[in-house]
């Protein structure tokens, strides 16, 4: 017997590899701690935002936005994702090698060093710049260096992942990659190339101004440098949460994976496309010429592409997997599907929010409508609907067996139920919350203000009553919070002992898959000479014709 | 054939004269999008070539050596500035271009790449890395305008492309020098 059998075999009869578990457990406790926290400044803005309360003078409204997309954006999808990746990667590939594991303990200590240094500069109103650091505002030189241990900490995780994988298919030759580690692989690459951008702006750019070594920053390139990795890192996000729709769902409805070589496809598509689609943040930035704009709109729209095939494919599977049980008629295969289960309705609630909110998304890609909803709540209630519905409701519905199957624990009827609760109320929120945005975005509220009434302008007096749905969204969603925070600690600590699955879908019979999506090499040329060709004229536009440069701004 | 159809329909479309006169309105785009389009199309009409005289390159291009010199020779020839300026300029030149690219070195790359060892093969990488170095160089530290055609700024981004493209070459001789990929694959 090989010692890779050997490795399966005990994997097998051991179920989870312990040391993997405790890497793993430590991420989602602190993804799920930032749920928390994040989730508490969340209220705090929007119950302002309702103008039911006023904020102390020592914690002002600008702080407790940006602690808040810190806390949810950075720190709990990010915790998240390296977590639930690396648990996937030891359950599919034998087991975490030692090296890999003291990578991913590395990873972890330097971003939560990275993280604490972040949130005291926050809390001490010292970086209160709209967690998107964002030349001209300036946060104090701390705050970025924070922001370099999170980076440093997350290719430390990139390169454990990525030896992980060259491991394997070393020991595994002319094999398929599981397709979970196919899915981590995609991810990882992408977060290594987009943090690449973000660690030259800030090493480069924004280092050397804030501690005042220069005395001007070349605004347009930074910015331009933060969408490349910012646009990215909301597609990680998704991506991981479509890996879950893929490879999970199917498996927690009974059913089987439609198609591997179309999910591959899929990984592929994304990794190559994803990285140009940054330029459609800065569409109504001046210093970008028409042209550039012009074709950010094909790079944009590119990657829709990869989300309406996996609509498809999602929807494929579930009516499959519905008929074989029995559904007749049009839709009566809906009625198979396992509408109780936690596991599959909150994923599945999921995946009907990303429809609005890519429709949405496809909205501000293009010039004209971005006119009309740029900086207004629209925007605020499209990332509710992506990345607070789409990604962490899918995040929770992974919660509901991930964390039972690394603590040796059982999800119980009791916590499934109340899961179904949290989802029921996390969505009727989500939902509220992000129809009040959106409208009120249309009629020209803008984001990131704190509550004002603009002198008791009429307009301004018209959002109000969106305004109290947002604050009610808010305190409904703040007791989703501390539901999913209750279950998260008792499926840790305190469910009953037993055996969880990592439900992983097989593949249809017969679905051979095609060797050349393994050709990682080739994918990653390609990204590169997508990107080679979406920024090199622009950036050297801006080098060459810089503008002046402007001087820090503190305006808090 | 289909190859041979894809080429052929690709070399008709760069030659379209709207296509033509926007690629080439941009200088980046002119030398590394243009310019490298119209030999992946000679490599795609080329085993039409190869099939219809099979004696001729058996004959002339044996051990893929010439080919690849010839190959070198259009390159190089084609990365002086001054003819980029007379594509723009002289039809004869521009009709020239169209010709040498696809099928005095798309054609000839096609029959020689399989000929070649890997030592040789990697050393017209390093070759062309080196020369891609020192066109890069050359664009982005020129203080004057090299080609009349262009602005300085698109020179510029020109020189940092030719940077860049040879930045890629160099990861890639390094990840065939440290990877072995029988070891994955």
């Amino acid at each position: 017997m090989s010692a890779q059998t050997l490795k399966d075999k005990t994997n097998e009869v051991l179920g989870v590899n312990l040391e993997d578990a405790k890497l793993t457990k430590s991420y989602l406790l602190v993804a799920f701690i930032a749920l928390l926290l994040g989730g508490l400044f969340g209220l705090l803005q929007g119950i302002n935002r309702a103008g039911l309360i006023e904020l102390p003078t020592w914690l002002n409204y600008y702080q407790v936005l940006t602690a808040h997309g810190l806390l949810l954006i950075v720190v709990f999808s990010g915790f998240f994702m390296i977590g639930y990746f690396y648990s996937g990667l030891s359950h599919t590939l034998g087991g975490l090698l030692p090296k890999v594991r003291k990578l991913g303990w590395i990873g972890y200590g330097l971003s939560m060093f990275g993280t604490v240094l972040v949130v005291i500069m926050v809390l001490m109103n010292e970086a209160s710049v709209l967690f998107t650091f964002y030349p001209p505002m300036k946060a104090n030189p701390i705050f970025y260096f924070g922001l370099v241990f999170v980076v440093l900490g997350i290719w430390a995780c990139c390169f454990g992942a990525f030896i992980q994988v060259a491991n394997w298919r070393k020991e595994n030759k002319g094999q398929h990659l599981p397709i979970l580690s196919f899915f981590a692989t995609g991810a990882f690459i992408l977060l290594l190339a987009c943090t690449l951008f973000v660690a030259v702006e800030v090493l480069f750019l924004i280092l050397p101004w804030s501690l005042g070594w220069v005395d001007t920053i070349n605004v347009m390139l930074a910015r331009t440098l933060f969408w490349a990795f910012g646009h990215t890192a909301v597609n990680i996000w998704y991506m991981t949460a479509v890996s879950a729709w893929y490879v999970i769902v199917p498996r927690v409805i009974g059913g089987t994976l439609w198609n591997d070589t179309l999910t591959r496809v899929v990984v592929v598509a994304l990794v190559i496309m994803n990285i140009t689609g940054g330029f459609h943040h800065q569409i109504v930035d001046p210093g970008i010429s028409d042209t550039i704009k012009y074709m950010h709109v094909f790079m944009s729209l590119a990657i829709g592409f990869p989300s309406l095939m996996t609509a498809y494919a999602l929807f494929v599977v579930m009516e499959r997997t519905g008929r074989r049980k029995g559904g007749k008629g049009v839709f009566g295969w809906l009625k198979k599907l396992p509408w109780g289960d936690v596991r599959f309705l909150a994923p599945f609630i999921a995946m009907l929010a990303f429809a609005p909110a890519g429709a949405g998304g496809i909205a501000q890609t293009t010039f004209q409508l971005n006119s009309v909803v740029h900086n207004t709540m629209w925007v605020v209630g499209h990332f509710h609907l992506t990345l607070g519905m789409s990604v962490a409701m899918t995040f929770f519905g992974i919660s509901y067996w991930l964390i039972p199957y690394l603590s040796g624990r059982v999800l119980t009827p009791a916590i499934n139920k109340l899961g179904v609760i949290q989802t029921i109320i996390w969505s009727g929120a989500m939902i509220l919350m992000a129809f009040a945005m959106h409208t009120a975005g249309l009629f020209g509220s803008p984001r990131r203000t704190s509550y004002t009434t603009y002198g008791d302008h009429a307009a301004a007096l018209g959002w109000d009553p969106y305004m109290m749905l947002i604050g009610i969204g808010a305190v409904l969603l703040l007791i989703g919070v501390l539901i999913q925070f209750y279950v998260v600690i008792n499926l840790m600590f305190f469910a009953p002992k037993g055996q969880t699955e990592f439900p992983i879908a097989p593949k249809e019979p017969g679905d051979v898959t095609g060797y050349w999506t393994e050709r990682w090499g080739v994918w990653v040329v390609l990204m590169i000479i997508v990107v080679a060709m979406a920024y090199v004229v622009p950036i050297v536009d801006m080098i060459v014709n810089a503008p002046p440069g402007s001087p820090p701004f503190r305006t808090w | 054939m289909d190859q041979f159809k894809l080429g052929l329909g690709l070399f008709i479309f760069l030659a379209i004269p709207p296509v033509a006169t926007f690629m080439e309105s941009v200088m980046v785009i002119h030398m590394h999008m243009q310019m490298p389009m119209l030999i992946i199309a000679g490599l795609l009409i080329a085993p039409f070539f190869q099939q219809r005289f099979p004696r001729f390159f058996e004959k002339w291009n044996q051990n893929g050596l010439p080919g690849i010199l010839l190959f070198i020779i259009i390159i190089g020839y084609w990365m002086l500035p001054r003819t980029m300026d007379e594509a723009l300029t002289l039809q004869s030149v521009e009709i020239f271009k169209f010709i040498s690219l696809p099928f005095l070195a798309g054609v000839p790359l096609r029959d020689s790449w399989k000929k070649l060892t890997d030592f040789q093969k990697n050393s017209v990488i390093t070759f062309f890395t080196i020369a891609f170095l020192g066109m890069g160089a050359l664009y982005t530290l020129a203080p004057d305008q090299l080609c009349n055609n262009y602005l300085i700024i698109e020179q510029l981004t020109l020189g940092w492309a030719f940077l860049l493209t040879a930045v890629g070459m160099i990861v890639y001789l390094l990840y065939v020098a440290f990877v072995d990929p029988s070891q994955y694959e």
